[in-house]
Order: structure tokens, then sequence, then C-alpha cells
């Protein structure tokens, strides 16, 4: 790969470590969200019982199946919430900047 | 006991000389030990057997209902044990819950599913769907909707598009249906057949393109009057409605560009003369007490939910042991009963329940309970439509006089501008849309309405039956 010039290579440098950034940040959430998310439905679909063998049986296959969705559709919904929370207030954050 | 000897009384009181000797030295005060046991008073006793028989009921039917439960989770267990790979799917079926008529929860008829079906599926791993429908002749319309899409699949002019293809767990068309048959259907209560096999017949019988119920609505009002111009100084065109300056579009265009855009594809396609065959059909009762006068029947029914445990869990149970059989509906002389749309019977009045069409008389005695005040929902749409319509010109001429400028608008106009023309339109095809989906709902639903029938299918319907039926 040939390098252009030194002023371009430090701008592609400072664009690249912000999307290193994203990229790490999206990477810690969706690992967290998976982490929960077997947690709680292990706890929930099986939960105490003493493991009869290694296997999946139905019941608890299609409660796992129930979970995972619920858990999917609740983190869309709060993320959705959130993000209309979060687009309302800059708007008032900025008006309140506007008047000064 | 010296002490007792002495004294004369003139009824001495029984007691056992074991027992008092014992409980003497135990600290009871000694008067206790000679009292007679009485029954205590003419109101006491009128009031601890009320209560102790209405809690004594309601106890027992509590218990009972869990103890039936309990019966028929335990009869069903031993199918949920068993091995499954983590992307292969089991029984899923699929539940419709219509919204009772009366009723502003449209949720009844799933509440009911969850409380009463639902546990013996889950003891069973049965996997399901659940649909219930907002308004009267949601599942119609939902119904019909698949049928069209899957009508349309199989036809060939559709195809899975090539995202869903490389999913893990795409599943092709002949797969998922073979799902589905394995599956079934479960429908809530006697408006849910109904609207269902509406759906069928009209999924069945209509052609496969898209139709658009505002394109269809449009089309009606463009030969309407109510948009007319209405001008004394020019001369008056009869029968173009035209539209303010503002909107360039005229009347010609606007129709060029709707049948343009409506994806005629799949109009030439005849409905098809035998139907496959379709998922067995699960029958469940349900009914939805409304209304005042019906609170005394509430209260009783809560303290009888052990019938409701027993019917939702025995239609489970059918539902887990999948024993089916064709539907049985007696052969009709008279085309009057396939056509739903039009009862014979006068409009207004309660017809008695037919007890003729087998299978299709399912719980028919719940239409008792739907609310007689429904049976004017025609009229007050007839009603309200009048009034709309007898507000619309001067309402139209405010909206066309402010925009052309004729005049200028007063101060209480500025303050809360009047709707415009173009507001006015989009106004009036909401409203007729709302009247006729309620209208075209409720005739679908109310009690004297026959169930849909098309003797197409009489091969392709089976619906769960009993183990002992068989």
């Amino acid at each position: 790969m040939s390098f252009l010039g030194g002023r371009s290579n430090a701008n592609t440098g400072s664009v690249n470590y912000d999307k290193i950034d994203m990229a790490v940040t999206e990477l810690d959430t969706v690992t967290d969200f998976f982490n929960r998310m077997v947690s709680s439905c292990y706890n929930k679909c099986i939960g105490a019982k003493y493991p009869a063998d290694g296997d999946l049986n139905k019941g608890e296959s299609v409660c796992i199946d129930k979970c995972v969705a619920k858990y999917n559709d609740v983190q869309k919904k709060v993320g959705e919430k959130l993000q209309s929370r979060g687009a309302a207030a800059p708007a008032q954050n900025q008006s309140a900047f506007g008047s000064l | 006991m010296s002490a007792q000897n002495a004294e004369p009384s003139l009824k001495p009181p029984p007691k056992m000389a074991g027992m008092r000797t014992v409980l003497q030295y135990t600290g009871i005060p000694p008067s206790w030990l000679d009292k007679r046991p009485k029954l205590p008073s003419r109101n006491w006793l009128i009031f601890l057997s009320v209560t102790s028989t209405i809690l004594g009921y309601g106890v027992y039917d509590r218990r009972e209902c869990r103890r039936i439960q309990q019966e028929y989770i335990e009869k069903v267990q031993e199918l949920s044990e068993g091995p499954l790979q983590p992307l292969e799917e089991n029984r899923k079926v699929t539940v419709y819950g219509a919204k009772w008529p009366g009723d502003e929860d449209h949720q009844q008829a799933l509440k009911y599913f969850r409380k009463y079906v639902k546990p013996i599926l889950v003891a069973a791993a049965v996997d399901f769907d659940m649909y219930s429908g907002k308004y009267l002749g949601d599942i119609t319309k939902r119904v019909a909707e698949d049928i069209r899409l899957r009508r349309r699949l199989e036809a060939g002019i559709d195809d899975d598009s090539e995202h869903k293809k490389l999913l893990p767990t795409y599943k092709p068309l002949s797969e998922r249906k073979r799902a589905e048959l394995e599956g079934g259907i479960v429908l809530i209560g006697r408006p849910t057949l109904k609207e269902y096999m509406a759906g069928l017949k009209q999924g069945w019988t209509n052609g496969l393109e898209k139709v658009e119920p505002e394109d269809v609505l449009a089309r009606e009002f463009d030969e309407d009057h109510h948009f007319d111009e209405v001008d004394d100084d020019l001369p008056t065109q009869p029968e173009k409605p035209s539209y303010s300056p503002i909107f360039t579009m005229t009347s010609q265009a606007m129709q060029q560009k709707r049948t343009t855009s409506a994806d005629t594809t799949g109009s030439d396609v005849p409905p098809p003369s035998t139907i496959p065959q379709l998922p067995p059909i699960l029958l469940v009762p349900f009914s939805n007490r409304i209304g005042f006068t019906q609170i005394p029947l509430m209260i009783w029914d809560w303290f009888n939910k052990r019938h409701l445990v027993q019917s939702g869990s025995e239609a489970a149970y059918r539902l887990v042991l999948a024993n089916t059989r064709p539907i049985n509906v007696p052969e009709q002389p008279t085309t009057e009963f396939v056509d739903a749309e039009t009862p014979s019977e006068p409009q207004g009045g309660i017809t008695p329940p037919r007890q003729e069409m087998g299978d299709l008389d399912f719980d028919l005695s719940s239409e008792a309970v739907i609310k007689k005040s429904l049976n004017k929902l025609p009229a007050e749409v007839e009603e309200s439509r009048r009034k709309y319509y007898e507000k619309l010109p001067e309402r139209l001429a405010t909206a066309r006089a402010l925009s052309r400028g004729t005049r200028e608008p007063t101060k209480d106009e500025i303050a809360n501008p009047p709707p415009t023309e173009v507001e006015l339109r989009a106004e009036r095809m909401k409203k007729e849309l709302a009247w006729r989906r309620d209208v075209v709902g409720w005739n679908t639903v109310k009690p004297g309405a026959p169930v849909t029938w098309d003797e197409r299918f009489r091969e392709a319907i089976r619906i769960f039956i009993d183990p002992s039926e068989q």
C-alpha cells in the first residue's frame, strides 16, 4: 500500500481511531447483550433442575425459543425509547444554547 | 370436686371427669371448664353460614381449577421430553382471537387462551403464534391476505427473496406447508370462527392482485359530487370535480397515476375449483359477558372458573393428541346459506339460532351474550355519515374561500386554522374507510349472520376431536 503525504496520513489515522472505538463499543454491547440473554433464559427455562442429560428436550427448546424472541423484542423496544429520549434531549439543550 | 358436690344447681353441667382433672391445671380459667357448650346467637349463625358458604365455594372452585389443570398437564408432560436439535422446530400452531363485538379490549380472546389453553400446550412443548383481531373483520383481512400471498408463491408469481434464502433457518415452501399441516389453527370463540371462514372464502375466491382499499374508494369518490365546485358566477360544470388551484394535478392525471402504480399481475388467474388440504382447526368455546345487566352472571362465572379450565384444557388436550376428522356440514338444499354477505333473515331482528349447520354451529349459545344494542350499528353509521355530509359543503366553502384569497381569515380562523381542502379530502377518505370497515366487520360477526361456507371447503378442512370420539 502506498502512503500519500504525511498530512493525509494523519487525517485517515484520526478517522480510523474513531471508527475503531465505535466498533469496540459495539462489540462490547453485543457481547454483553448475548451473555445476559443466555444467562437469563437459562435461569428461566432450565433453572435449578438437575440436568438429566446434556441434550435440550422439546419443552426446554420451545421455552428458549420464546425467551430469546422476547428478550430481543424488549431490547429493541427499550433501544427505541432511549433513542427517542436522546433525540428529544439534545434538541432541548440546543435551544437553551441558542437563546444565550 | 368437693366444692361441686356442695353446691346445689338445677342443671349440673355435664362434664367428663377425666377431662376436667386433666385440664384444671393447665391454666384455663376454671369457669370455662364448667360451662356448657352452646351455639352462637342467631345473628352470628346467619353471618357465619353465609360467609363460610361463599368462601368455601370460592376455595373449592379454585382448588378444582388447580387439580384439573394439573391432571391435564400430567397427561401431556411426557410429550415434551425428547431431544430437539437447536435449529430444529417443534410443532407450531397459529392462534386467532377475534375482537368480541361490544368489547373495547380486543385481547380478551387471547387472554382466555393464555389462561386456560396455553399451560397445557407449554407442558406438551407445542409452540404457538398468537394473532389478535384489533377490530371486527381484522382476522378476515389477515387470513385473506395470507392466502393470497401463499397462492402467489405457489403459482410462481412471487418467490422468496434471496436474502431470506440465505438464512440458516430458511425452510422452502414445501417444508413450511408440511409444518403447517402438522401444526393446526386454534380459533377462540364463535366470532373468530365466522371471521376465519369469511377470510378463507375471500382468500380462495378473489384474484391474486394486490387491492388497495383506498384506491377502490378513491375511484368511487371520483363519481361523487361532494367535492364539486358550487359557484354562482362561473357556469356550472356538471360532472367534473375540480381541485383547488394549489393542487395542480387534474383528476385524470390522478387516475393514471393510480392505475400505473397498482400491480395488476395475477389478476387473470381464476380462483381454484379445489382447495388443497388446510391445517386442522381447533374450536375453543369462549364467551365474554359485556354490560351492566350481566354483572350478576359475571359474579357467578367468577365462582365457576373450573368449567372454563375444564373446557380449555380439554381443547388443548385435543390439539396435542392431534386426532382429526373431516368437517361435518350437512348438505344445504338452497344457495342462500352459501352467501354470507346478505342473510335472508330480516335485519335488526334477533333470529333464533339455527341448529342445522353441523360443525358450523359451534358455540351458538355464546351469541346470546352479545349486546343487543350493537344491532343498531349500521343505522348509527348511516346517521353519522349523513351528518358529516351535511356539514361538509360549508367547511369546503370556507377552505376554498380562504385558499383562493376571496376573503380574509377572521381572528378565530388565524388562531385555529380550519382544515384545507386537501385535509378535508383526506379526512373524508379516513372516515369512509372506517365506516365501511365497521359495517362489514359487524355484518360478518353479528348473531344472525351464518358462518360463510363454500363447498370447496368440505374436503379441505379437518377438525380436532376428542380421543374418545374415534
